[in-house]
């Protein structure tokens, strides 16, 4: 709506408006309250904001926050003038027949109950309400459960709701929501035998207590944490992070509150003497891509990252897409451009640099090595303070702090080799800028040099002062070298010779840098012993994940506003703050990731709780309350049943203390979760998308359960745990990375068989099956896998050689179960597979089939010895491939493939 | 906005409701009937035999903005970036100061990925002369496509802002240098479905021996549906991922198959009456027609001696030839979008391989015959006329010799470069013989005709019938658009 106003036209105006008063005024007795949240915010995202927003302000005009809406428009004057819709400008627009003038401009004008809804909005004052989900959950009434709300929305709309799934189906459902897999047979004949609604409780339970539990839930989070084995970009050369997903399967096995388990995430290195576990939980943010290409800037894509981290934290925890005010305010909901990068402060002081080593990293020595670290650890206890203790563990846990060779600069007959290392030849240097040196008088530096030579290391300038000066061993590793002590921050020059060499070779290459102490104790016995495993440690090349290391107040980053969202435009600083139309920050937190934590985790928050519960819906019954997972704003869509989110979201904050089991545990004990899933044309009419939920759901699987259900049904399946990731077969020529060595090499032994969750995702190249179906490639935070259906995922479970193994293992099974009698086999086929009998008119479909592939194989035994059926005695040739026929057509049925 | 708002709601609505109209029409008796024909005695698929299964597919042929010159694209990436001072951006300037220490001025701000320090200039390593009646000029290295270049319109000064291959590759082929965007292909075929049923709408063909830098991106679907994502077909080997049966069952046996996986599914439908299963009925169906017509697609031993003589394939070999071939015969069957990558044109002269004179030159002699013949070819069917054929790298390569290291290098290379390239488009609609953009008298900067990444998918867009600023897709709460909010359509190139 575009509001600059032209005096005459405002004459004019004021004209018209007296008879037009009297019209809405008459025609709004009514006088009820409007509600700006569902009346009248829908009207204007719909109608005015996309010109008078976050974006653009037509002029000066924005209906975005009130005070901007109440403000002086470019006409000198304010649009809305709250009480008096009669002199407000905003009103009068809606009215007029001038086409230059009528808003919304070039569009349909709007309807008169809409006009009404705006005119008495403005008349009761122009109020700002809050959008739904920015007000806390209430506290719902005593005895609200899950199907009274579901119940009431049926009765609403005349639908009976259907009764309760057959055991065998509810099982199945059960188990593969629980776990991810089907149920043993065990499991499924002792639930059968004597089903009850304890039994079914007790299931629940024992369920919720397998360890398949979190192997299934993982895949959920990792696809939000955007877990990869790979670092993405060009090179996406292999990373090690698997011990992240170990512990999201132990976390979620474990049942951690998700209030630890968002903090421990967020902010584990900042807890009081943080275990291992909670530095490896840091993994979660560096999950995000890093790019070794020759030539790219690292600040830029560690840049890229941290905005990847603020958009993800957002997302994850609060179901709100915050990227668009990376640039400009929010088009739609309350967020400003500066919330962003305050949103931002919190989470750019960490120590990584997007370096091609991935610092930092937690180290995992080995036990000969932790022997070492107990003795250095020991010695500094007994020869220093606490300081030069804590100091010293921190540094043999991560080797941090230090600084990396990208930040050199000044380079003389050297340079910034790969964009990686500081390379120097004969006689060349180059500056490290204003390093904080703090009488530091050790310099640990790690460095490659192929013929030795010297190092002189100068302060201030090239002909400062020399505060080092040694001969430089040829050989690579971490160097001590001991420095002159000097206060403060100065400019250290390096300058590296070895005459001997031809002019164009590198002398030496440097890493990383850190300025230290001497271990304490110097001149004492042994200290020379304790140095010596000291710099072993430094040395050794342990096992390590990249995990989250704060910096010092020495390496503090400053976090400034990127002018229209270019990072090399920098603006205001900025301190850490969280937006202020959430909730307010919690007293006494502190102003770094760890108050970042507890304000997502404060009930006060009025995402967190929603955002979680729709999630684990979702994962449930197909589709969340929220449908868009992703967007809880005012663009996202309205929950179906508001008032059972806000249930769910209080229960599972105050009742069930943050705990996922107790959650899903409810929800799976409530009538909606139990229903049988068959339809009718009513419904079909009527519900089809099953939002009202009078049937159970019915949906496909995962890409992850797709696949383990094939190799669990037909006995295949290892349950195997942890550990790094895994190669199942997969066609040659898949991989074809550039600049890599790295080759596909399926695993051996049972790991091959290992659940889809341990399956090595290579980010731009993932596993086909798996991407088929859905899954994500974890380069960003997948919020909700939109599930699709396409001709392809038919030909991977058909022809793709893991499923046809699945199919001729089960058809072992089948044979094994019924012998010579395909009817006996192909029954037990179906039960294995579905955990129920099939009828008849199915079985009679089957054992056709099967005995159109018997005369096949029959007439031409090559054929079945080539569908590999080597290992199986010649009589059973035939009679094994074609059973194999049906367990392949077994394994592609609608409903192996679905839930229901 | 209201547009918007409709084009998502109408999104949402076919999402969701495609199924239901499906459904409709199988009680009424029009749709399914190509099941008909599979699975024998259905009562539920006995229609009269005509439609074929339409609302179910989201690859079904949709109008466009407003009527298009053309009907599909084949788009030509040569990854790794190829030289232009080679090809097609002549420059005898840059000749006369071969070897010379590269000035201070030009130099100033600029950054490099590999040229460190102060590198020399690097004459062209290519002989170049004018061709047909445009006058256009094309290197010795390029002497069949010489002959065809009053087909084409070249786009002298194209420019980017990425100078490594991965995001530059992500920029040129989704707009943005940032992994999560659908590839133009995906926004194309969304947009306009696919002509033949029975083939993917945006096939994906790579040579070279590797995929691009920037991986499977390049044709991801980001944010739309996965439907629309490119599917890579491999000129060696399966043409698609599982696309044969497997040893030991044969073609027969394979229909009886999915027959009787279809006939189950009919009486789990009768059951649950979930129309998803219906879905799902149709989803095989459409496996196993693939199964049957892309080998066929994707066979090249039968086309005639000539042919093969004009494009020089070699048939079973993965080849840019076999692939410019094999883009004739899809964009033939109407497949939307064919999209080539040819790797090995990183030419920064650290080897042989990569020298621009030695390994550059061999590259060009891959691609220039099957180029010509491509042109060529779909002239002489008349598909030239609705294909709009596009040609280009992910940036350029920069008038100094690359001195890597600050080192001088073994052989005559070329760093990347970004403010000024040559790209090529022609057909449907396309000005014959045209050129635009000039650059200095080294080929260093843009000097007039500048063109955006963001203006050659404005351009492919206007030609498919689309105005690219309201081509977009709601997601994340906002609208995305292929050229973000940036873009111009290349008017002096069109015809």
């Amino acid at each position: 709506m575009k509001m600059t106003i032209r005096s005459n036209h405002w004459i004019s105006a004021s004209l018209v408006l007296v008879p037009f008063a009297a019209i809405w005024l008459g025609g709004c007795g009514s006088g009820k309250k409007v509600d700006y949240s569902t009346e009248v915010k829908p009207i204007l995202n719909k109608h005015c904001i996309s010109c008078h927003g976050g974006v653009k302000q037509n002029g000066g005009f924005s209906v975005l926050f009130r005070e901007e809406a109440l403000g002086v428009t470019k006409s000198g004057k304010p649009a809305i003038i709250p009480g008096d819709p009669g002199a407000s400008e905003f009103i009068r627009r809606l009215h007029t027949n001038d086409p230059k003038e009528r808003m919304p401009l070039k569009a349909q004008p709007l309807s008169k109950a809409e006009i009404d809804i705006l005119t008495r909005w403005v008349e009761q004052g122009a109020e700002w309400g809050e959008h739904w989900a920015y007000v806390p959950p209430a506290s719902p009434a005593a005895n609200a459960n899950i199907d009274q709300f579901i119940n009431e929305k049926l009765d609403d709309e005349n639908l009976d709701p259907a009764p309760q799934a057959d055991p065998q189906t509810l099982l199945r459902r059960l188990s593969l929501d629980i776990t991810g897999v089907p149920p043993t047979e065990a499991r499924a004949n002792a639930f059968a035998a004597r089903f009850s609604d304890s039994a079914y409780a007790a299931m629940v339970d024992s369920l919720l207590a397998s360890p398949q539990f979190g192997e299934k839930w993982a895949s959920m989070w990792l696809d939000l944490a955007r877990y990869a084995d790979t670092k993405g970009y060009e090179k996406d050369s292999r990373r090690e992070f698997w011990r992240y997903r170990d512990w999201v399967i132990k976390a979620f096995n474990m049942d951690m509150p998700f209030d630890r388990f968002t903090t421990e995430q967020l902010a584990g290195d900042l807890l009081p003497a943080p275990t291992d576990d909670q530095l490896i939980a840091t993994a979660f943010h560096r999950n995000t891509m890093s790019n070794d290409e020759g030539g790219t800037q690292d600040e830029e894509f560690r840049t890229a990252a941290i905005i990847d981290r603020v958009n993800t934290t957002m997302e994850v925890w609060q179901g709100t897409t915050i990227a668009c005010v990376q640039c400009h305010s929010h088009p739609y909901d309350p967020f400003r451009f500066e919330d962003y990068y305050k949103f931002m402060a919190f989470l750019n002081n960490t120590r990584d640099e997007d370096t091609w080593g991935e610092y930092p990293k937690l180290r995992f020595y080995d036990s000969l090595q932790r022997q070492d670290v107990t003795a250095v650890t020991q010695w500094v206890k007994q020869h220093g303070d606490a300081s030069q203790l804590q100091e010293a563990q921190d540094f043999l846990r991560t080797l941090e702090p230090k600084v990396h060779a990208h930040d050199a600069d000044q380079y003389i007959n050297g340079q910034l080799a790969d964009t990686k290392f500081m390379a120097i030849r004969n006689g060349g240097s180059s500056r490290m800028k204003n390093v904080p040196l703090n009488n530091a008088d050790r310099l640990l530096m790690r460095y490659w040099s192929g013929e030795g030579g010297t190092l002189e290391v100068r302060a201030d300038s090239l002909k400062g002062p020399v505060i080092s000066s040694m001969a430089l061993p040829k050989g690579n590793g971490v160097l001590p070298v001991a420095l002159k002590p000097l206060e403060g921050r100065r400019d250290l020059f390096f300058i590296f010779r070895n005459p001997s060499l031809d002019p164009m070779s590198t002398v030496a290459s440097v890493e990383w840098m850190a300025f230290r102490h001497d271990l304490p104790g110097k001149g004492q016995a042994g200290y020379k012993e304790m140095e010596a495993k000291f710099l072993a440690l430094v040395n050794a090349n342990p096992e390590s994940i990249p995990v989250m290391v704060e910096n010092n107040r020495d390496l503090f980053r400053p976090t400034a506003v990127f002018e229209r969202g270019n990072w090399l435009v920098k603006g205001n600083e900025v301190k850490p703050e969280t937006p202020a139309s959430l909730n307010p920050w919690p007293q006494g937190a502190p102003r770094n990731r760890l108050g970042l934590a507890q304000w997502l985790t404060d009930p006060k928050n009025p995402l967190t709780g929603r955002v979680m519960v729709n999630r684990l819906w979702e994962q449930l019954f197909g589709i969340g309350l929220v449908e868009t997972l992703e967007d809880f704003g005012t663009q996202g869509f309205t929950p179906s049943h508001p008032a059972l989110l806000d249930y769910l979201a209080y229960q599972f904050v105050h009742k069930h203390k943050w705990s996922v089991k107790s959650m899903l545990r409810e929800i799976v004990l409530s009538d909606a979760y139990r229903r049988d899933s068959k339809s009718n044309p009513e419904l079909n009419e009527k519900d089809p998308a099953n939002r009202l939920l009078a049937r159970g759901p019915r949906f496909r699987l995962s890409s992850e359960q797709v696949r383990d259900q094939a190799l669990a049904v037909s006995g295949l399946l290892s349950d195997r745990m942890s550990g790094p990731p895994v190669m199942p077969m997969q066609p040659d020529g898949v991989w074809m990375s550039v600049y890599s060595g790295e080759r596909w090499n399926t695993s051996q032994n049972g790991d091959q068989y290992r659940r889809g969750v341990y399956t090595f995702l290579k980010r731009t190249s993932p596993y086909p099956s798996s991407i088929t179906f859905d899954g994500s490639s974890r380069e960003v935070c997948l919020q909700r896998r939109i599930r699709t259906n396409t001709p392809l995922q038919a030909l991977v479970t058909l022809n793709d050689p893991v499923y046809l193994e699945a199919a001729r293992t089960l058809a072992m099974q089948m044979e094994k179960g019924g012998g010579k009698d395909p009817e006996i086999c192909i029954q037990r086929g179906y039960k294995l597979a579905m955990n129920k009998d099939i009828s008849a008119a199915k079985s009679a479909v089957l054992v056709k089939l099967y005995s159109q592939a018997l005369q096949q194989y029959q007439k031409d035994p090559a054929a079945a010895e080539a569908f590999n059926m080597r290992s199986v005695p010649d009589g059973e040739k035939a009679h094994v491939a074609a059973l194999t026929v049906v367990a392949n057509a077994l394994m592609n049925l609608d409903e192996f493939l679905s839930k229901s | 906005m209201a547009d918007k708002i409709i084009k998502e709601a109408n999104d949402r609505a076919a999402r969701f409701f495609s199924r239901r109209h499906f459904l409709q029409d199988c009680v009424t008796g029009l749709g399914a009937t190509a099941l008909g024909s599979l699975v024998s005695g259905c009562n539920l698929f006995s229609g009269s035999g005509a439609a074929p299964v339409q609302s179910l597919n989201p690859l079904e042929p949709r109008a466009p903005h407003f009527p298009a010159r053309a009907k599909s694209v084949i788009y030509l990436h040569m990854a790794g970036a190829p030289s232009q001072l080679e090809m097609f951006d002549y420059k005898p300037e840059l000749q006369k100061l071969h070897n010379q220490l590269c000035p201070q001025s030009i130099l100033e701000g600029k950054k490099f990925a590999f040229i460190r320090g102060v590198p020399r200039m690097l004459g062209p390593q290519a002989v170049f002369s004018q061709h047909g009646e445009s006058r256009a000029w094309v290197s010795d290295f390029m002497p069949h496509f010489a002959e065809r270049v009053d087909d084409v319109s070249f786009l002298k000064a194209v420019q980017t802002d990425q100078f490594n291959h991965g995001p530059a590759q992500l920029f040129m082929h989704t707009g943005s240098a940032r992994l999560g965007r659908p590839s133009t292909g995906s926004w194309v075929t969304w947009g306009l479905g696919s002509e033949n049923s029975n083939l993917p709408g945006f096939v994906v063909l790579t040579s070279g021996g590797k995929t691009p830098d920037a991986g499977k991106s390049v044709w991801g679907s980001g944010f739309l549906p996965s439907v629309y994502q490119g599917v890579q077909c491999r000129s060696k080997g399966e043409p698609v991922l599982y696309l044969s049966d497997p040893e030991g069952l044969n073609r027969d046996l394979r229909y009886q198959g999915i027959q009787a996986i279809n006939e189950v599914n009919r009486l789990e439908y009768e059951t649950f009456q979930d129309p998803e299963i219906l879905s799902r009925i149709s989803q095989y169906e459409l496996a196993y027609k693939m199964q049957i017509s892309v080998p066929g697609v994707m066979d090249i031993n039968s086309e005639p001696a000539y042919i093969h003589e004009l494009y020089g394939t070699e048939p079973g070999k993965e080849s840019f030839a076999n692939n410019c071939l094999l883009a004739r015969k899809l964009v033939e069957k109407g497949v939307r979008f064919v999209q080539l990558f040819d790797w090995g044109w990183d030419a920064h002269g650290t080897d042989e391989s990569t020298a621009v004179d030695l390994g550059m030159r061999n590259k060009c002699r891959e691609i220039d015959k099957p180029i010509s013949a491509l042109l060529l070819d779909l002239k002489q069917r008349g598909l030239l006329d609705e294909t709009l054929v596009v040609w280009g790298g992910e940036f350029g390569r920069t008038p100094m010799q690359e001195n890597r290291d600050g080192k001088e290098m073994p052989y005559m290379g070329r760093d990347h470069h970004v403010e000024a390239f040559t790209m090529w488009m022609a057909g449907a609609g396309i000005k014959r013989g045209g050129s635009w953009g000039e650059t200095d008298e080294i080929g260093f900067s843009a000097v007039k005709g500048q063109v955006a990444v963001h203006d050659i998918h404005a351009t492919i867009l206007q030609q498919l019938g689309f105005d690219h600023e309201k081509m977009t897709y709601q997601f994340q709460g906002r609208p995305f658009r292929l050229t973000d909010v940036h873009g111009h359509v290349i008017k002096e190139i069109l015809g």
